[in-house]
């Protein structure tokens, strides 16, 4: 019974020591140093053998980053109507053709009374202003002898500064008074400034705008230029002036300001519901105007990017297997060639456990170089993509750069790993290298 | 209960006691070489080894000392029969089991040496130490040690293809003690190297002898047999003759 019961404890004692975390810590650090020194003695084969993880994690990182700063981009200059803002607008933008041309034949412009309609009936908002516009390239802007071509001319209300994305820098914006007299003033961007009062003040010089003089009585703050397009190459009238020189009868843009996103919800489904029953629509029919913001174009942007970023993950999967596979086919080749070594530390008593983290953390190792070089490489062409065009590297890009290529090293190193765990210390000591 | 009773009883029969280092009651290696023809590598080998003996195990090629000496070893387990060393029924334990023991227990001396190249001599001879999980510090100071009772103090940092045969052999044997193990294991010791090292290496084995280690020899040289204090012949797997040499 005493040695039965002591070969038992005994072995439970061995199982308790060789579990312990210490142990474990000091097996594994000798491998990572294994793993580097492995590396360092075969700096060509290595760099070969990691190509394929490093385009990988390069080409997911740049194309997150470029992803990222377009996103940013777009939210910033393109889908940016003002903090909680809705138009209400002839046409649900960001929509198919057919629905496009669906929407052509049955939709009505929005008029001044329906604006009027809405600012009377709809409860709570904190702004609501018109806007519209016309944007051709025979627009002009002249002031002694210079031209300025192709800027967008809009009419406005007063509340519209409030609303939109344009500040005034120096004078005012559309007042009620100019709005109510049709008076014939303007609010002008900051490419007008530059072209005609480059050394003088703009603030009460007339311009002629599509041959009809206006003085100037505000201007605005530089907003810059989104994919090459200045922001900056706009006039602002009072809508009634617009409406009774230039275009009557064009369609308005309502745009409607809530205090907070939660309400603005609230506020839309309002306007639609007011719109609808003052147009008469029936309760099955389409509406026949659109509600648009700015998650409506960032949405629209979500979709085609999802569908690049999709096609990029398959990129990045086949690079990252095929990267693997070659790390698992030098590791096997490896291996072979560390037989004797592997032969020597069994005779020395590594257990397979040992044998085994030596070459899936030589694997992983070998990986996670591939992953940081691939990282480095990418923030150099982020750097070079943004100068030309627009590109910011996130954080998460980073991460996941960095883990997926420590897991394709991990995975890909376990097989040939448990063949060197598993291999016979006579048969390996036998082997000569 | 019975059965464990029955059980633990033939073992306290059978446990040897504890002055004895090594026991093998009845061992059998068998190879299987298909179409049911079986190699019998040990056809039932018995011995005892005590506690500071220094024992060598001679026969030609072929007559089952590797295979003997691998059983020893702990690198391979019996077909058949019990194997106790150090008090601890070994002959039937798993393989990161007989790992443990090795490095627990065994200290190996090999005919080629066996080092890793790409490592220092002062590595060589800690990797025991860190397959046993112990902590750097206390490492570094036992390998030094172990080296400097082979006297290679000053040789400490050199990679074995910057040693001597005999210098490289010395490390062997400094990577064999630094766990103090119950028994040292040499094969062939000697057989890489020149008369004059090899008397050198012998001389130390005296010395280890002497300090108190017990040691097992395997080699088919008389004369390096001749350094043990027993000798334990052994040809077609059995034990022809033990003898002991004063």
């Amino acid at each position: 019974m005493a040695s039965l019961t002591h070969t038992a404890s005994f072995l439970h004692s061995l199982a308790k020591r060789r579990s312990k975390g210490s142990g474990l810590w000091v097996t594994s650090r000798e491998a990572f140093w294994i793993a580097l020194e492995a590396l360092r003695a075969h700096k060509l084969r290595s760099f070969l053998t990691l190509l394929g993880v490093v385009i990988a994690t390069t080409t997911l990182i740049v194309v997150m980053s470029i992803i990222n700063g377009m996103n940013l981009y777009i939210a910033d200059h393109i889908a940016n109507l003002g903090a909680n803002v809705f138009i209400v607008d002839k046409y649900q933008w960001a929509q198919g053709y057919e629905a496009w041309l669906k929407a052509r034949r049955r939709n009505k412009p929005i008029r001044v009374e329906e604006f009027d309609f809405l600012k009377e009936n709809l409860a709570g908002y904190k702004n609501i202003g018109a806007t519209t516009s016309m944007w051709s390239d025979e627009n002009s802007a002249r002031y002694q002898g210079h031209t300025l071509y192709n800027e967008e001319i809009s009419g406005v209300t007063p509340t519209m500064i409030d609303i939109g994305v344009q500040k005034v820098e120096s004078g005012r914006y559309i007042t009620e008074f100019d709005y109510q007299h049709e008076a014939m003033v303007c609010f002008v961007g900051h490419d007008l400034v530059d072209e005609f009062f480059s050394s003088v003040e703009p603030l009460g010089k007339e311009i002629l705008i599509n041959g009809l003089p206006f003085r100037v009585v505000g201007v605005a703050e530089k907003i810059g230029s989104t994919f090459g397009q200045s922001e900056d190459n706009f006039v602002h009238l009072p809508l009634t002036t617009y409406r009774k020189f230039f275009a009557p009868r064009l369609s308005l843009q309502v745009n409607v300001q809530a205090w907070d996103g939660q309400q603005m919800l609230a506020l839309e489904d309002e306007a639609r519901a007011l719109l609808r029953a003052r147009r008469h629509t029936p309760y099955r029919e389409d509406d026949t105007f659109g509600i648009n913001a700015s998650q409506t174009i960032m949405d629209l942007w979500n979709r085609i990017m999802g569908s690049i970023f999709a096609v990029t993950i398959g990129i990045v999967a086949v690079f990252m297997v095929v990267g693997g596979i070659v790390i698992m086919n030098i590791m096997l080749a490896s291996v072979t060639e560390r037989t004797h070594e592997i032969g020597i530390r069994k005779s020395l008593g590594a257990r397979r456990r040992d044998i085994l983290m030596q070459f899936v953390i030589e694997s992983s190792v070998m990986a996670c170089i591939g992953g940081g070089v691939g990282v480095l490489l990418a923030l150099l062409i982020s750097k070079v993509v943004d100068y030309f065009f627009t590109s910011t590297v996130p954080l998460s890009a980073v991460v996941v750069g960095l883990s997926l290529s420590a897991a394709v090293g991990l995975f890909f190193g376990i097989y040939p790993a448990s063949r060197a765990a598993k291999l016979d210390p006579i048969e390996a000591l036998r082997t000569e290298n | 209960m019975a059965i464990q009773t029955a059980a633990s009883s033939i073992q306290e029969t059978l446990m040897p006691p504890d002055g004895v280092v090594i026991k093998t009651e009845n061992l059998w290696k068998t190879y299987d070489m298909g179409e049911a023809i079986q190699v019998h590598a040990l056809s039932g080998v018995s011995f005892d080894i005590d506690r500071g003996e220094y024992v060598a195990i001679m026969g030609p090629s072929g007559s089952g000392k590797s295979t003997l000496m691998n059983l020893i070893g702990c690198l391979d387990t019996p077909t058949q029969g019990t194997y106790w060393l150090n008090g601890r029924l070994v002959s039937e334990l798993s393989d990161d089991e007989l790992a443990y023991i090795r490095n627990k227990e065994i200290g190996f001396v090999f005919q080629t040496f066996n080092l890793l190249s790409r490592a220092s001599a002062l590595h060589n001879v800690e990797l025991p130490l860190i397959y046993s999980g112990m902590p750097a510090k206390d490492r570094l100071e036992k390998a030094q040690e172990a080296l400097r009772k082979v006297d290679l103090g000053d040789r400490m940092h050199h990679k074995p293809n910057e040693l001597s045969g005999g210098q490289r052999q010395r490390v062997a044997i400094a990577r064999a003690l630094v766990n103090n193990p119950s028994i040292i294991l040499a094969d062939e010791p000697t057989g890489n190297l020149d008369s004059a090292t090899g008397e050198e290496i012998m001389g130390l084995f005296e010395r280890l002898h002497l300090a108190g280690n017990t040691l097992l020899l395997v080699t088919h040289e008389h004369d390096i047999a001749a350094h043990a204090h027993r000798i334990i012949h052994v040809r077609d797997g059995r034990i022809e003759r033990d003898e002991r040499v004063e």
